[in-house]
């Protein structure tokens, strides 16, 4: 068979489509291991060690509770594993503060993420 | 000969073209943005677009199976299509009795709606044991009478002395029309695939009735499935709209010199 005969609009459309989609695939296959980092700062933005990090899932009525992690004394975080693609994240320590639930998107289920900006906690009354 | 300038024409003609393209335009950036159509001072540009409206909508429904199921229908009622409308097709170029009452049966049979039908279709599909599968689906319009006379009107157009050159080397029919007169009809092919595929792609009303897992659904009832599903429907509905749209676009787009092509031959000859 000629390869002139896939030389046409019809196979090049399909073909990159196809091609495009591998591609994707391949990058949701090397970056759907659920990791999720970030750190917990105060309101004098000091790392806070030892503050609840809450994940939570948007379902269709509510926010629900999947896990929950404590940040570490340089006020670091990270969950495994997880399975979403429409998160919260809220952060919390007793005597210091609380972030409310702060709402993340990700382009597929257990994509890894790294936090640009670390959650600040607001000192509570 | 007085020559008159060409650009007011162009002017008026690039005017009624982008004021054609605005729902497309405003739907895409719906998608994109989820913003209310109510929305004021409205504006052309998307403010902070993102793709996480498509992203809900394939995780929120089996997006990918309804596809697949769209896909599957689509392509049996578009090889369907081209295989009976071509044996139909070529059947009207011959004579034979009875020809032209069976022209008037089948333009009689277009002035009649689907929904007229629906309930023999639906009784004759169940006594095939075809409820609730994809070739069930697909049966009711695996062959459409305008893409008959689509055929007819290409096939007409080719000379008679090429098929009666055919039969005399011993050609049977079947083979006149698939080796013969079909790779002669690009067009007609054209547009058969571009018309079979939309009317089974956006077909609603017949899945809905013979479909009942949940699983065999097409696009069209997903999207109704959606609706249901989804609360603050804005940007995820028009995203679904521009999923369920795309392929339909692209192979309109691919195809669409053949198929005005067709439809010119057609008009000029059926």
């Amino acid at each position: 068979m000629s390869w002139s005969v896939l030389r046409n609009r019809y196979s090049i459309t399909f073909g990159s489509i196809a091609i495009l989609a591998t591609i994707w695939n391949v990058y949701v296959a090397l970056n759907n291991d659920g990791i999720i980092t970030g750190s917990v700062v105060g309101p004098d933005n000091r790392p806070v060690a030892g503050a609840t990090v809450v994940l939570s899932e948007k379902t269709l009525l509510v926010t629900a509770p999947r896990a929950r992690t404590t940040s570490d004394a340089n006020g670091q975080f990270r969950f495994n594993g997880h399975k979403l693609y429409h998160i919260y994240l809220e952060a919390s320590k007793e005597g210091i503060g609380l972030m409310k639930a702060k709402e993340f998107r990700l382009y597929f289920k257990g994509q890894n993420m790294a936090l640009e900006k670390p959650l600040r906690l607001e000192a509570t009354q | 000969m007085h020559k008159y300038p060409h650009w007011p024409i162009h002017l008026v003609l690039v005017f009624v073209s982008a004021l054609m393209l605005v729902p497309f335009i405003w739907v895409f950036k719906t998608s994109l943005t989820g913003e209310n159509i109510f929305s004021y001072p409205p504006s052309i540009l998307p403010k902070d677009p993102h793709f996480f409206y498509y992203v809900d909508v394939w995780y929120t429904i089996p997006f990918f199976r309804y596809l697949v199921n769209s896909v599957i229908v689509s392509a049996i009622v578009v090889v369907a299509n081209i295989i009976l409308n071509a044996m139909a097709g070529y059947s009207l170029t011959r004579e034979f009795v009875g020809k032209k009452a069976i022209i008037v049966l089948y333009l009689s049979c277009m002035m009649i709606p689907f929904q007229v039908t629906i309930i023999p279709a639906y009784l004759i599909t169940k006594e095939l044991g075809l409820l609730n599968t994809h070739l069930g689906m697909a049966l009711p319009v695996c062959s459409t009478i305008v893409c008959i006379f689509v055929f007819k009107a290409s096939f007409d157009a080719i000379p008679k002395s090429l098929i009666d050159a055919a039969r005399i080397d011993g050609m049977p029919d079947w083979k006149i029309v698939f080796r013969l007169m079909l790779p002669l009809s690009k067009s007609a092919i054209a547009t058969n695939v571009i018309l079979a595929f939309i009317w089974s792609w956006n077909n609603f009303l017949w899945p809905l009735v013979i479909i009942r897992d949940q699983n065999m659904q097409t696009l069209p009832l997903g999207l109704s499935r959606f609706l249901t599903v989804v609360e603050d429907t804005t940007g995820a509905l028009y995203a679904f709209c521009i999923m369920v749209l795309l392929p339909g676009l692209i192979i309109f787009l691919l195809s669409q010199k053949e198929f005005i092509a067709g439809l010119t031959k057609g008009a000029a000859k059926g």
